[in-house]
């Protein structure tokens, strides 16, 4: 027989007092992990999108030239970690983020460097076929397809696209999809020759062993500190996954501090209200403490008992609120956000971490409010009371 | 054996100071029916709750045993009160979440609940409560309850057990069945009632009368 003062006696004998603050606490946390995750889903939008650049890198001539100078190439070819140097035209194409259009680029390339690169990502042909050479065709990875809503044979980038640097003179048709998460569009180097012109040659990049792409990276131009790398950024610019971050990082820090100060405001006073209301749940419960300590149960036992069934409470319902979350952006995530390029980590660490200060905020309200009250309780105006 | 002396409690209310109790002397041998009898406002409740150690006097002294109630901390009065002394209110006080045995077990420590268990169905069974271990307290009549109370009173074998007014709440009938339930247990042990109903206390060893907090006529003897 269970003790009729342990805590899982009251909780489990009480359910109208227990469910809505349990309920409580399941929305806060789906509330703020919610708040959290697409606060932190930029980020993963950006890893996403770029994430070849996890593969290789982008050496880009300045604006005065065409391509890379024959110096910075040099410097380029004398790093040890090199496994390739593929030079060729790319061109863009737009394609749907949270922050509007954004242009994604097109590798023009030979079919065996094509080969190459798109083994080294591991994609496989899904459907179609590989671009003819010299024609306006392009094989795209599946997701890219998904975010622009299009299929085998529409046309990606044309001659009306709106925006920046995206489009084509002529109609550029996708004959391919890959079968691979990275996002990644392939073109023939004869058509990107000859079609765009003005467009600057650019270099890529691989290492013989791809994590040490950023030893490289930081050796040629270091993110932050460009001027002390090897390679110059008068001359050249190096596209690499750590500066795409730090420049969406930077060029999105507004949007990110009023997100992070929304985030902690929600926080917080959804900590605060919860606190509050555990504090007028166990003021209820003054009576049954004053017949307790006047029958002889001490004020630390009473104690313990508030704190094991705050704990209790909290840390189901925690776990509730945090498997809900996990399903309710699961869904979010696929039908609604994925759609308009926006990716979302439905179980990111990160958001949960943020959801901590509630079942702390509430064990915490409820230790020190007990606490206040049993030291101030007087059993006999308890037991007084007609 | 309980003893206070000159016990004082004055309650002040802004410039007003109330003299609840003036100078109280008591002794309450064991193995007694004791009871405390006066109007209402003559302090006798006052007076039970400061002999069991629920409420400090302004001046004098309790002992119990030799032992200073009113000089020991809040954590020793509150393990006398658990050990030592039972209790039993006008109103039964159940938690509504319990069942009546498990009302009965409340102060019980985890360590002996199960021998404390067939001692509490045993005490349900001696109040004419057999059977009824599995209801909760809505379920229960008045006078059930407040022999459940009893019973709760009575599970920690105490060596005092105080009675505030405990058939105040009840017809005749269950008030005599509260009152011979602390009267048998007043063979071998301490029983304090306080009541202002004389025919609850006929039973009673001793009987102490207050008026306006003093003491007016002490140990009156009845016949048992």
């Amino acid at each position: 027989m269970r003790h009729p003062l342990s805590p899982l006696t009251y909780l489990t004998r009480n359910p109208s007092k227990v469910l809505p603050m349990g309920f409580v606490i399941v929305l806060c946390v789906f509330l703020i992990a919610a708040v959290a995750s697409i606060a932190n889903s930029i980020d993963l939008t950006v890893r996403t999108i770029y994430r070849y650049t996890e593969f290789f890198t982008y050496v880009i001539p300045q604006r005065s030239t065409q391509s890379v100078p024959m110096d910075q190439r040099a410097v380029v070819e004398m790093q040890p970690e090199i496994d390739r140097i593929i030079e060729g035209g790319v061109f863009f194409v737009n394609i749907k983020t949270v922050v509007g259009r954004l242009p994604f680029v097109v590798i023009g390339s030979s079919p065996e460097e094509r080969d190459y690169l798109l083994k080294r990502i591991g994609a496989t042909l899904a459907e179609g076929r590989m671009p003819a050479d010299g024609k306006p065709e392009v094989v795209v990875s599946l997701p890219i397809l998904e975010n622009r809503g299009l299929k085998l044979g529409d046309v990606i980038a044309g001659p009306l696209d709106e925006g920046g640097i995206a489009g084509s003179p002529v109609p550029v048709k996708v004959v391919g999809v890959l079968k691979s998460d990275i996002w990644v569009a392939m073109s023939s180097r004869t058509f990107t020759d000859k079609t765009f012109l003005l467009t600057p040659k650019c270099l890529l990049l691989t290492t013989k062993v791809p994590s040490d792409l950023d030893v490289l990276n930081e050796r040629l131009m270091p993110v932050g500190r460009k001027g002390d790398g090897l390679l110059s950024p008068e001359k050249v610019n190096v596209l690499t996954r750590s500066s795409l971050l730090a420049e969406v990082r930077d060029s999105l820090s507004s949007m990110y501090m009023i997100m992070e100060v929304v985030s902690a405001t929600v926080i917080f006073v959804i900590a605060l209200m919860s606190g509050m209301l555990s504090n007028i749940y166990f003021t209820q419960r003054i009576p049954e403490f004053g017949v307790l300590a006047a029958l002889g149960v001490s004020r630390t036992r009473l104690m313990m008992k508030i704190v094991w069934e705050t704990v209790i409470l909290t840390v189901i319902a925690w776990a509730m609120g945090s498997v809900l979350s996990v399903f309710l952006l699961k869904y979010l995530a696929t039908n609604v956000f994925k759609q308009r390029g926006l990716f979302l980590d439905a179980m990111d660490p990160w958001a949960y971490q943020h959801t901590l200060p509630i079942p702390i905020a509430i064990t915490v309200f409820a230790m020190v409010t007990v606490w206040v009250r049993l030291k101030r309780l007087d059993a006999v105006s308890v037991i007084e009371r007609r | 054996m309980l003893t206070c002396s000159d016990i004082c409690l004055d309650y002040v209310e802004a410039t007003r100071v109330t003299h609840a109790l003036k100078g109280v002397t008591l002794e309450f041998p064991p193995n007694k029916l004791h009871g405390i009898m006066g109007p209402s406002g003559s302090g006798k409740s006052s007076l039970l709750y400061i002999l069991c150690g629920l409420k400090a006097p302004t001046s004098g002294n309790v002992l119990i045993d030799g032992k200073s109630i009113t000089k020991m901390t809040d954590a020793e009065r509150a393990s006398l009160r658990s050990k030592q002394f039972g209790f039993v209110f006008q109103q039964p006080f159940l938690l509504n979440y319990l069942t009546a045995l498990e009302n009965i077990l409340v102060g019980v420590s985890p360590s002996v609940l199960s021998t404390a268990t067939i001692k509490a169905e045993s005490l349900l069974e001696n109040l004419g409560l057999g059977g009824m271990g599995d209801k909760y307290p809505s379920m229960l009549s008045g006078g059930e309850r407040q022999r459940v109370a009893v019973a709760r009173a009575l599970i920690g074998n105490p060596d005092i057990v105080f009675a505030d007014e405990p058939t105040a709440a009840l017809d005749k009938e269950n008030g005599y069945k509260v009152m011979k339930a602390l009267a048998d247990w007043a063979v071998d042990h301490t029983v304090i009632v306080v009541t202002h109903d004389a025919d609850m206390l006929k039973g009673a060893d001793e009987i102490h009368h207050l008026m306006n907090g003093c003491l007016v006529d002490n140990a009156q003897p009845n016949v048992r």
